[in-house]
């Protein structure tokens, strides 16, 4: 009987990115949009706030989360409208509410079921949206960021090169880097 | 780097900061050791919270009947507190997202603030409905709509006091998220900077694991402009359901088609007038004086003089409707009651603390003047709160029917309560200047380009400046 083998636990692969750390928005956006056009696999960039133009220059689609808002609040909508005429409007043997007399009114006034429609449109459209915002970005209480750059939640702009992207050629790299006036070059591990 | 400063507007942050000193002095009062000065007013504050709630205490194990309300008058102090309290917090919405979708870059400095003073004051503001039901523990079956074992017996949806705790739960949920949205990229900021390992973790936890990653800042900032979208609407059916209350009935003096619009003008004019209190004692003793500058301070004051006007012109209009009508009762409300009946001294005050007051600020010199606007900020908190008071109890004590005729007399147990509303608001809000960030860090940093070269913007108004062409800025750039 051939003796098992003992189970040997595989180093975990820990990813490596090169980055270049920049102090200004122009510098980020301009380093960015050379190393999209030499064809550098281009990984992310980090800044401390939105820089408008950035996802263009690095080639980032629009945001789906449009859609998450309109099917949420839709579903808020179509929500709100089955509770009200469910509780207000609806009496069969089988399924039934409980309509009330109240005042004579009617019992399917759409007119007066129009603001908590309205309400929980919202309210779904709004929640939704951010649970997509946080399923999107993967982020969640206690999670670390992926890739921790020094500085860039201050004042430090970053841009991450994926080395074992296609075409990736480190001379061109970091000279692109350096040229666009770098504050520093490095390899940064990603947390696993 | 050479900067082209715009000619056409002063610079939103004065003092030219670096993106680093941003982030230092907005956390310095987080990182630092409350001042006297804190736990002085903190103290204040909590001595105001525990005696209010002692009075809620008095009042739920003695019943309603410890308020000065009669069968007349069965809206008092409650209510006018309840709509006091809501207005105050439409002022963060408004800044947060309509002036967002506006694109009025100002309200950078103020937004952090100005919405968790919404989210302190709706908090007031939903004790009051409670408490007023006599016996709360109750309430969730008159509230809320939730399968039970009474048939089930459901709430009646035609009923503006349902549509109220829709508006006011999704409003509260939707301004907390908003605003927890907002802090994500800041709380990584102060998460990044902690010396203390507790610290780091507590922040940690909360900044869910922010790396700045510009594939985040896309999804971001969508989110951003969706809730602003969503909010904006929001924040106006708010106060629009709130005066349903009262404009669904058969009230004179509530029964007006113009409730909507005027609340909600109004809710924004004693939101204002709040901010503007809190932030000139905020920026004071935090020293934030250049993050939110006088011009930011004048920007509200002018947005206080116009919403004064609407709400001047929404007074005009009610007599006016109430002459024209030639309805007896209306005639009543307003002529023969409001203005010149035993309630007169409470409208006379609402009309010069709410319309003539703000008029001052027609003077720049005014509208400059830290103790000016101090102080009729002031004017215009009590005037909006007398405002709601009238419309309240002015309408109810002299009904249809003479012999029912009563006075309102508010005992210690309704002046306490609201005492103790003013104390769990800055109770909170001298808590949240302790512990989160009061100023938006990233949308500050964002916009510090307002006034210097900033070649992507081109195509809004702000850049229009004697600089080169973008594609020439950006090739300098990349040759600089």
């Amino acid at each position: 009987m051939a003796k098992k083998a003992p189970k040997i636990q595989e180093p975990k692969e820990i990813k490596q990115y090169l980055v270049g750390v920049y102090g200004t928005e122009e510098q980020i956006l301009a380093v960015t949009a050379a190393v999209v056009q030499a064809g550098l696999p281009v990984h992310d960039t980090f800044t401390p706030y939105a820089v408008h133009g950035l996802d263009t220059a690095q080639g980032l689609p629009r945001s789906k989360l449009t859609y998450v808002t309109g099917i949420g609040g839709l579903l808020g909508l179509l929500t709100a409208l089955t509770l009200q005429i469910y509780t207000q409007s609806i009496e069969t043997p089988f399924w039934s509410g409980w309509p009330l007399n109240v005042g004579g009114k009617p019992f399917m006034p759409l007119t007066a079921f129009v603001p908590v429609s309205f309400e929980l449109t919202v309210l779904f459209g709004g929640l939704i949206t951010v649970g997509g915002l946080l399923s999107f970005c993967g982020l969640l209480p206690g999670r670390k960021p992926r890739l921790h750059i020094e500085g860039v939640t201050n004042d430090r702009f970053a841009i991450a090169l994926d080395p074992t992207g296609l075409h990736f050629d480190e001379a061109q790299a970091k000279t692109l880097l350096s040229e666009h006036g770098a504050l520093e070059i490095a390899y940064v591990e990603e947390n696993a | 780097m050479s900067s082209t400063a715009s000619h056409l507007r002063e610079p939103l942050v004065t003092g030219n900061p670096t993106l680093a000193q941003i982030s230092d002095e907005v956390c310095a009062p987080m990182e630092r050791k409350p001042s006297w000065m804190w736990w002085t007013a903190f103290l204040l504050a909590l001595s105001a919270l525990i005696a209010g709630f002692s009075a809620i205490g008095y009042q739920l194990y003695n019943g309603v009947g410890t308020w000065g309300l009669n069968k007349t008058v069965g809206w008092g102090f409650d209510i006018t507190n309840f709509v006091f309290w809501i207005g105050i917090g439409h002022a963060g919405t408004l800044i947060s997202a309509i002036l967002f979708l506006f694109r009025q870059k100002w309200r950078t400095s103020i937004n952090r603030s100005a919405e968790a003073m919404t989210l302190f004051a709706v908090l007031c503001a939903a004790i009051f409905p409670f408490i007023h039901m006599g016996r709360p523990w109750f309430g969730a079956y008159w509230i809320m709509p939730y399968p039970n074992m009474r048939g089930p017996l459901w709430t009646n949806f035609r009923s503006p006091l349902v549509w109220d705790v829709f508006a006011i739960s999704t409003y509260f949920t939707i301004s907390a998220v908003f605003w927890f949205v907002g802090l994500i990229p800041d709380l990584a900021t102060v998460r990044d900077r902690a010396k203390t390992a507790l610290r780091k973790k507590i922040y940690g936890v909360l900044s869910l694991g922010w790396s700045g990653s510009n594939r985040h800042w896309v999804h971001y900032e969508t989110v951003y402009m969706l809730l602003a979208g969503l909010s904006t609407p929001l924040v106006l059916s708010v106060h629009t359901i709130v005066s349903m209350d009262f404009a669904t009935s058969v009230e004179p003096g509530w029964h007006t088609t113009i409730f909507p619009p005027y609340f909600v003008a109004g809710a924004i004019f004693s939101g204002f007038a709040m901010v503007l209190t809190l932030l000139i004692i905020t920026r004071k003793v935090l020293s934030i004086e250049h993050l939110i500058t006088l011009n930011h301070l004048e920007n509200m004051a002018k947005i206080i003089t116009a919403t004064g006007m609407m709400v001047g012109l929404a007074y005009g209009t009610e007599f006016l409707i109430a002459w024209y009508s030639g309805s007896n009762y209306e005639g009543f409300v307003f002529f023969s009651n409001r203005a010149t009946g035993p309630y007169a001294w409470a409208y006379w005050t609402m009309i010069s603390c709410n319309v003539i007051a703000p008029q001052v600020f027609w003077f720049k010199k005014a509208r400059r003047n830290i103790y000016v606007l101090f102080f009729f900020s002031l004017v215009v908190n009590v005037g909006m709160w007398f405002e709601r008071f009238v419309i309240i109890v002015t309408s109810l004590h002299r009904d249809y029917l003479p012999s029912s005729w009563a006075m309102y007399n508010p005992t210690w147990v309704e002046y306490t309560t609201l005492l103790g509303t003013f104390g769990l608001f800055f109770t909170l809000f001298l808590l949240f200047t302790r512990v989160l960030p009061v100023v938006a860090i990233g949308e500050v940093k964002a916009v510090l380009g307002f006034a210097r070269r900033h070649p992507e913007t081109t195509s809004q108004p702000h850049a229009v400046t004697a600089q080169p062409s973008p594609a020439a800025a950006r090739v300098e750039v990349a040759h600089g």
